[in-house]
């Protein structure tokens, strides 16, 4: 027992010391932050710059309507859609030169609305880049709710009335836990569980692949065999485990220490925004626990695949599976975040390997019941044992083995030997 | 007392027979050499011994009782394949190599420190271990097992890869410490050394223990004489020699080995007469090495 714990102090000492540490303890959420955020800021980001649209009405009913439906406004003050009526002789004559405008930029797009467009109900957009979903999401609900106006107006309706009387409703969404109601937007709520689940699912996939990398550089150092002259080689497995998943949770506890201060902060300077913060302390504990619970269960899969291989190159291809089971529940928990009260969610939150992510995720968004959380985590730390107990018998001979990657029943047969 | 007592100890991978029924002692205050050509079965043996590998079958006995992991802090062990944390730094790593074998922090650290300074590598204790030559890494990894002031060492090819200065310090580390009464035991495939520094040799070839005795009664048992004989011209005539068995005839010098009661007064005066340059006759007892290659080809 005393040997386990200088393997962990020297595993933790030369890992906690480090810059990669240090600079991942302090950048690692801002990264994770920025990297959620970042699209939604650029998307604001290109909204700087006016968006000039060509109009070649055959109707000749359509640029005034359009003007006034498009009245968005630049930071400058500026309007951020410009349309240029384009003359229709002018264009047959010369579409080459249109054409080319589009594709030079000067024109973001051109619209053609035909003089049948009542009855047809199609416009024609074209541009460079068809994929800007906002931009043509705009336009068509633009033009959709002209097109409307005028044909109310043939019919002699008045839109105003008409608009009032078919307004819609407004959802409003509340979440109801332990006899109280909590005012939540949905999208906050989404964003915090993508935020720790990010957080989570890199921090159980860097810290796996670092105890491999860290088996691998033993076995090519060869100090292997000196260390074991004074342990064994589960001394040396459950040291290295124990020891690197110490420097993890030391992160763990700065960012949750980080993360409380900020919320202590927020919350007397800006209590407006304190509001809208979805975790709670639970939250941040259950974070904790299913950190360990993901180190554990992967972490020892991936000593495992280091004890196989004598080199990176290896192990990389032999690590693809284990990594799999860990990106395929991040990628479940998109399915998962959506309905994460049904039968599905519920089974899939119990079973190993996924139980990490999924049964914090629905812890998050859900609170399920204590009982089904209690199982989840007393089945996982079942499976860890035994993880734990199979990659052990791997480890004792893998890495004594040098040069050659190990073959599947070589492996097993190493599992059966005394 | 046996620090070491080996017991038909056998082990096989799959249906290679790495080991079978090897069986040897090693006494308190002795070197004992683990001989045989590569791939002979030391190596596992040695394994064997650290209960690295488990036997299939035998025993192996401990200052007189059978192994557990507590007798890892009286034993040092240097493998064959052996390397440090290139990354830390000397003093630490010797360090918690001291604390693994048992011992205290700050006594590690106090006792390194002091080997380091012996093996004149004190201003290099706040180095990184990458940033030592390979020389300068051998030493360390041997300081690495001896902190703990083990009674039994165990070193696979001590000498592999030093240069001759290092050599001879290594060595006389080694009699001093055969002198407080430890037991060595390393493995060497190279007779000569063996033959000078150790009182017991195990012999292995293929996995099988050939012969496992005192130095001094296997020569007395094997060994034939033979004269060495350093010389310049044509030495053709010497094989029609009576009494000589066989020649191995390197140029400038040979090594006649004689049929048991040869004389060698004769050899030297058919030696003296002919018309060879002699610049030195030498009768010798054969060396190990003849002895493993007579026991090997057999």
């Amino acid at each position: 027992m005393l040997k386990i714990f200088k393997i962990v102090k020297r595993e933790f000492l030369t890992k906690v010391f480090t810059r990669g540490f240090i600079i991942s303890t302090i950048l690692g959420p801002v990264l994770m932050i920025a990297i959620i955020l970042a699209p939604a800021y650029f998307i604001t980001l290109g909204s700087d710059k006016p968006v000039r649209i060509g109009i070649l009405d055959y109707t000749a009913t359509f640029g005034e309507p359009l003007r006034t439906t498009f009245q968005d406004t630049l930071n400058t003050g500026e309007r951020k859609f410009q349309f240029s009526d384009i003359d229709i002789r002018d264009y047959t004559m010369q579409t080459v030169n249109y054409l080319s405008l589009v594709e030079t930029g000067e024109f973001k797009g051109i619209v053609v609305i035909p003089e049948n467009v009542y009855e047809s109900d199609s416009v024609l957009f074209m541009a460079k880049t068809v994929s800007d979903l906002e931009l043509v999401q705009r336009l068509r609900n633009g033009i959709s709710s002209i097109v409307r106006q005028q044909r109310l107006k043939l019919e002699n309706l008045d839109p105003v009335k008409i608009g009032q009387l078919t307004r819609g409703i407004s959802i409003y969404t509340i979440k109801v836990y332990e006899g109280t109601e909590t005012a939540r937007g949905f999208g906050e709520e989404y964003l915090t569980a993508m935020i720790f689940l990010v957080i989570l699912y890199m921090t159980i996939l860097i810290y796996g692949s670092s105890i491999m990398r860290s088996v691998i550089e033993e076995k090519s150092s060869r100090i292997i065999e000196i260390l074991l002259s004074s342990c064994n080689s589960f001394q040396l497995m459950m040291g290295k485990l124990l020891g690197v998943g110490a420097v993890g949770l030391v992160q763990y506890v700065i960012w949750v220490t980080m993360g409380m201060g900020v919320f202590v902060i927020v919350t007397n300077t800006m209590p407006a925004i304190a509001e809208s913060i979805t975790f709670s302390t639970t939250a941040l504990l259950f974070f904790v626990i299913f950190f360990i619970i993901g180190f554990f269960t992967f972490s020892t899969l991936y000593a495992a695949v280091g004890a196989m291989c004598s080199d990176m190159q290896d192990a990389q291809s032999v690590s693809i599976p284990v990594t799999l089971l860990i990106v395929l529940p991040f990628l479940i928990s998109f399915m998962v975040i959506r309905d994460p009260a049904s039968e599905i969610s519920q089974i899939l939150s119990l079973l190993p390997f996924f139980t990490p992510l999924i049964m914090f995720l629905r812890v998050l968004l859900i609170h399920p019941p204590g009982i089904e959380i209690f199982l989840s985590i007393l089945i996982n730390l079942l499976t860890i044992v035994g993880i734990i107990w199979i990659t052990a018998k791997i480890y004792r001979v893998g890495i004594l083995m040098y040069g050659k990657r190990a073959t599947l029943p070589e492996i097993l047969r190493w599992i059966k030997y005394r | 007392m046996d620090y070491l007592d080996v017991e038909r100890i056998t082990k096989s991978f799959d249906s290679f027979m790495a080991v079978n029924q090897a069986s040897f002692k090693v006494p308190e205050g002795t070197i004992y050499g683990l001989l045989g050509p590569n791939g002979a079965g030391k190596t596992t043996t040695m394994r064997m011994i650290m209960n690295i590998i488990i036997p299939d079958s035998g025993k192996i006995i401990f200052f007189g009782e059978s192994f557990n992991e507590s007798h890892k802090n009286r034993i040092g062990y240097l493998p064959e394949e052996r390397g440090l944390y290139s990354k830390m730094k000397l003093l630490p790593h010797l360090q918690f190599f001291g604390e693994l074998h048992g011992l205290t922090a700050s006594a590690s650290k106090k006792i390194a420190t002091e080997w380091l300074e012996r093996f004149d590598l004190i201003e290099w204790s706040d180095k990184k271990v990458q940033d030592l030559s390979k020389g300068m890494q051998q030493k360390v990894q041997f300081i690495g097992i001896i902190l703990h002031q083990p009674d039994l060492l165990i070193i696979d090819e001590p000498f592999s890869g030093l240069d001759p200065i290092n050599t001879k310090f290594l060595k006389d580390i080694l009699l001093e410490f055969k002198a407080q009464g430890k037991a060595i035991v390393l493995s060497t495939h190279l007779m000569d050394q063996a033959e000078k520094l150790c009182e017991g040799i195990c012999l292995i070839n293929k996995g099988e223990v050939i012969i496992a005795e005192d130095l001094a009664s296997i020569k007395k048992k094997y060994g034939r004489n033979s004269v060495r004989l350093e010389y310049q011209g044509d030495a053709g005539f010497i094989h029609k020699i009576p009494g000589v068995k066989e020649l191995d005839n390197y140029g400038n010098y040979m090594e006649i080995r004689l049929q048991e009661q040869a004389d060698t007064d004769q050899i030297l005066k058919a030696v003296a007469n002919s018309r060879l340059k002699i610049s030195k006759f030498e009768v010798a007892e054969s060396s190990l090495n003849d002895i493993f290659i007579d026991l090997v080809g057999r």
